[in-house]
């Protein structure tokens, strides 16, 4: 039977079960979160590994830090493979640490490489995208609807740019929430705080916005296809500025 | 009057200027609101596909000057308005915690005269960073003919500074904008190159041309840009193609912007920043205009095709980037990813080189990808052009004149 091994939800989780399978030279024909749901010709084999608390450290001293930064947004990202791309990846890190990202001749490799700069170019731009709102009680909140899971990025961002401002970054989809006091902010299930609508006031630097966004175009250049490339629509509901015209 | 209508008035009359770039500054946000990012962010992109990042007024649409293509000369009868300082403030904070913008690109009229502007400009910019501790970006237009000590005031206040030539010719500049002197733009240039440090216009300073609203080439105006990043280290010169917004004798009637050659100025510019080739590598008398039909690299290779082929596993990364299809990163790639492996034509596939455009320019271990006997000028402008359907569509209709 195919043995796929599954792991509890979280990076350090599946790092450490990533070390462990290298380690012990399993080759698993899948790596899965533990809710998944398996075939018929498949095992799944729960290891129940206690956590590796110094794993992060390890993989930096041995490997850079260069290379967790591509463990952990290839982690971010909703691609179907991450976790056989990841294992692939590491286990090639370890037997070329000082090549490894040089080497794109291995599939692996380029894998990993193109998620990497797919979620940082999405996390780059949603640092861009996000909206927020002035809530009555002087609360920032955004929505955001992000392909990969860029939330934590851009909590990381928010946290050193609007330090001075309590603000929320609301994941819908993948229901969950950043939320900031002003020292640290904690990603948090988002049916621990509900938002009422009503909590939202209408807002006049929302519709300055608006005026600002209608003026700067200039009519004789009009490209709207250049504007999606840039912008594009599966972002809009949440960018009031064109959410309209969606 | 309503601070919304100002907003209009004063972001209309900003909107020309090509620069909204918040890029090459990391302020840190100590205490206050805001940082700023090393790349630069885009916040929105309007509907004529350009990027919003900053907050692009102007502090006043008043003017003592009469420039010829410019909205806001004295003698066009439009709506005047002045912001407060505070109203800057007001809506640069209140816009940047909602996170819209990246920060605030300040420019002006000249109001009475150049150091009372350049005043003004500071007075708003030290609200600004003083009183509410804003950190976020701040790019500035210095004011020319403004006293020497208010251009230093301003610079150690914003991440940009810049000031515009407008023209590429001192004689296009006196035939449009008569009261501008070059040399007061020069001054400042000079002077920030001299300043410049990380609490001095950290971010570097940068410059404008109108394209197309006198009748100079694209040879003077390369030449222009090239002496001016030689002479004054400029991060960047912005082209903006001449849009009529008022009517003279002295102006062409255009019906069109000339986006494309405003595009062509773009591709050499940069060929010029990161390529290291000079203007008369590709521009000279004989031929002082770009070819609309093809970008400024692949018409350099065809005329150089006594350079090519070159070899991928071989040539130093300078020599790579002259192949049309690589750039700036695929470039990097393969000069760092040649040391590990032998590259061949699938990795290059991979490195992101568009092999369509490169394949007449290179080989691989000696060897083609496409038959050597078809390595003809002709053959190859052609199918670069063919390839290409945006500027098939454009031409659609005018005669496809290639090969004359
Ligand atoms: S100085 Fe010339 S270009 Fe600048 S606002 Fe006045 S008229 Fe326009």
């Amino acid at each position: 039977m195919d043995r796929v091994y599954v792991y509890q939800e979280g990076f350090l989780n599946l790092l450490t079960l990533l070390k462990y399978l290298i380690a012990n030279k399993i080759k698993p024909f899948n790596i899965k979160e533990e809710n998944y749901e398996a075939s018929l010709l498949e095992e799944v084999v729960d290891l129940r590994l206690s956590l590796n608390k110094n794993i992060l450290e390890e993989i930096k001293n041995k490997l850079g830090v260069n290379v967790l930064k591509i463990l952990y947004y290839v982690y971010l990202s909703n691609d179907n493979n991450k976790e056989l791309i990841m294992y692939y990846f590491y286990l090639n890190a370890l037997k070329y640490p000082d090549t490894i990202t040089l080497r794109r001749d291995l599939k692996c490799v380029r894998e990993a490489l193109k998620l990497e700069k797919y979620v940082g170019s999405e996390a780059h731009k949603l640092k861009g995208f996000v909206r927020f709102k002035e809530l009555n009680n002087k609360v920032l909140y955004a929505k955001i609807k992000a392909t990969n899971n860029c939330l934590e990025i851009l909590a990381n961002h928010f946290k050193r740019r609007l330090k001075e401002e309590y603000w929320i970054i609301h994941d819908e989809a993948r229901h969950i929430m950043a939320i900031y006091d002003k020292k640290d902010y904690y990603i948090i299930d988002d049916n621990l705080l509900k938002m009422e609508d009503n909590k939202l006031s209408k807002d006049k630097y929302e519709d300055l916005w608006l005026t600002f966004f209608k003026t700067i175009a200039i009519k004789e250049r009009e490209n709207k296809t250049v504007q999606r490339n840039f912008m594009p629509k599966k972002y809009w509901e949440n960018i009031i500025e064109v959410r309209e015209e969606k | 009057m309503e601070l919304k209508d100002k907003l209009r008035i004063l972001a209309d009359s900003a909107k020309y200027d090509a620069s909204c770039s918040s890029s090459g500054s990391n302020r840190q946000n100590k205490y206050g609101m805001g940082n700023t990012s090393i790349s630069g962010i885009c916040h929105s992109f309007s509907s004529d596909g350009r990027c919003i990042s900053l907050l692009k007024i102007l502090m006043s649409n008043c003017c003592i000057f009469n420039c010829k293509y410019c909205l806001n000369r004295r003698s066009n009868n439009i709506q005047r308005a002045t912001f407060t300082p505070e109203e800057v403030c007001e809506i640069t904070l209140n816009f940047y915690r909602r996170n819209y913008i990246e920060g605030l690109f300040l420019s002006s009229g000249i109001i009475k005269d150049a150091d009372y502007t350049m005043k003004l400009l500071i007075e708003t910019i030290s609200l600004l960073r003083f009183k509410y501790h804003f950190n976020g970006y701040i790019h500035a237009k210095a004011i020319p003919g403004a006293k020497e000590d208010l251009v230093k005031k301003l610079g150690s206040l914003v991440d940009r500074m810049s000031a515009n030539i407008e023209l590429p010719t001192k004689e296009g500049l006196k035939l449009l904008a008569p009261n501008k002197k070059e040399d007061n733009v020069t001054q400042i240039m000079q002077y920030v190159k001299e300043k410049r440090n990380r609490n001095f216009v950290p971010a570097g300073q940068s410059t404008q041309m109108i394209i197309g609203g006198t009748n100079e080439t694209d040879l003077n105006i390369m030449e222009k840009s090239f002496s001016l990043y030689q002479n004054y280290h400029l991060k960047r010169v912005f082209y903006s193609a001449y849009i009529p917004v008022n009517k003279d004798r002295l102006l062409p009637s255009l019906v069109k912007p000339p986006l494309k050659r405003e595009n062509r100025l773009y591709q050499a510019d940069w060929l010029l920043r990161y390529y290291n080739l000079k203007v008369s590598d590709i521009l000279d008398e004989a031929k002082p205009n770009f070819n609309l039909l093809i970008d400024p690299k692949a018409d350099y290779a065809l005329r150089h095709l006594e350079e090519y082929p070159k070899e991928i596993n071989k040539v130093n990364y300078y020599e790579l980037l002259k192949v049309p299809g690589i750039g700036v990163t695929s470039a990097k790639r393969i000069i760092q990813s040649r040391k590990v492996f032998k590259l061949n034509f699938d990795d290059l596939k991979r490195m992101g080189v568009v092999m369509k455009r490169a394949k007449y320019f290179i080989t691989c271990d000696n060897k083609f990808l496409i038959n050597k006997d078809m390595l003809k000028k002709e053959f190859i402008e052609a199918n670069l052009v063919l390839d290409n359907k945006p500027i098939i569509e454009e031409n659609i209709g005018k005669q496809l004149s290639l090969f004359g």
